[in-house]
């Protein structure tokens, strides 16, 4: 796709949205503009309708401004808050169902490969801890011991934020929620140590409070996705709704984490990977 | 009853912080040429997250 889809004929011009004609002249697409540029470009998202200081939110944002190339990028998404985003964001979506987010962007991948055998399209899941780690589990695990070129990215709010707080698999030992009155009562599952032995030659745990790191690691993981193979990221996105804490306290309560050791910060790259990553951050230069 | 940020210009030294902190999209904005922010609070929230990252206290959340 190039920037000619989007723009608008003149014709129409008074009856198109501004915030689309905001997104034509002053967007990323086609541009080098990352999260250091933020505030100066038109954001690839609109208002949406998550809750005042949600993490989940903020690293949204943050994605979208990391994408390498959006034009040719497409978001598989799961049912939950992410799901909630993605008709506000101007990047090519599909919802699938609950669980099945891998599975359809195995094939998606597959089909764009054989369509465009010279373009790299960038094939993103994106879905929350829920879908990624208990109920699509099955699909997403199967899709790295396939090695499919493909990113997945959990939005990790340790809870079903979107249902009303049931506990997930990522949630913490004893973590009381709406719907877990008894406390969880087994432990966080080490997603990313699953992600690495099963098949993913890059591995990632980042934080929103971490802008510019966690840029760094979205497209890594989205370069090496296509050149290498699958890739895993984990944002930690606090949910201050279910987990009951004011909701401008999400950034210090981020930090306050991993201060206290709770949230770990961390990479896994394959020898291989590393390899590419060198070679490409080399040509980049 | 609608809660928005509100900026001192005066105080605002444009490190961007609160650009970084913000859930929602376009809603403060960098100006090159002023070397400052500024804020479209018909899309703010009021999360207060900006309010907390402002090290100069330029940002401040008024309850109406
Ligand atoms: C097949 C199926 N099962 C269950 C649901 C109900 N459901 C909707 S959202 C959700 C939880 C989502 O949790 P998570 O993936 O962590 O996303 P969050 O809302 O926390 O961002 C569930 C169980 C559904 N929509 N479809
Ligand atoms: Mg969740």
């Amino acid at each position: 796709m190039t920037k000619n889809i989007l723009k608008m004929s003149p014709a129409f011009a008074d009856i198109i949205p501004a915030e689309y004609r905001e997104l034509v002249d002053n967007g990323p697409y086609g541009r080098d503009v990352g999260v250091a540029e933020l505030g100066t470009f038109k954001e690839l998202l609109e208002e949406h309708p998550l809750c005042a200081g949600c993490g989940l939110a903020l690293a949204l944002r943050i994605f979208l401004a990391s994408l390498p190339a959006p034009e040719d990028t497409i978001v598989v998404g799961s049912t939950g808050c992410s799901s909630l985003v993605f008709p506000q964001a101007a990047v090519q979506n599909i919802h699938s169902l609950f669980g099945n987010q891998n599975s359809v962007a195995s094939g998606l991948k597959r089909a764009l490969k054989l369509r465009f055998p010279d373009k790299d399209k960038d094939v993103i899941v994106v879905a929350g801890d829920g879908a990624t780690a208990d109920i699509g589990l099955d699909m997403v695990m199967h899709s790295w011991f396939r090695r499919e070129n493909i990113t997945t990215i959990m939005l990790d709010n340790e809870a079903y934020a979107n249902t009303g707080g049931q506990e997930s698999g990522m949630s913490q030992q004893g973590t009381v929620l709406y719907m877990a009155p008894k406390g969880k009562n087994f432990p966080k599952i080490s997603m990313p140590e699953l992600a690495r032995e099963a098949g993913c030659v890059y591995v990632a745990v980042g934080t929103p409070a971490q802008p510019r790191k966690l840029e760094k690691m979205l497209k890594r993981a989205i370069i090496l996705a296509r050149h290498v193979g699958p890739t895993y990221v984990q944002i930690m996105t606090p949910c201050p709704t279910n987990y009951k804490f004011k909701n401008n306290e999400t950034v210090n309560r981020l930090k306050g984490l991993e201060k206290d050791g709770v949230f770990k910060p961390r990479e896994y790259i394959t020898a291989e990977a590393q390899e590419a990553l060198n070679r490409l951050e080399e040509v980049s230069k | 009853m609608y809660v928005a940020i509100k900026l001192d210009k005066e105080k605002c030294i444009g490190c961007k912080m609160c650009i970084f902190v913000c859930p929602e999209a376009n809603v403060i904005a960098f100006c090159p040429k002023s070397k400052k922010v500024e804020v479209n609070e018909a899309r703010c929230k009021g999360c207060g997250l900006c309010v907390v990252a402002c090290p100069k206290d330029a940002l401040s959340l008024d309850n109406n």
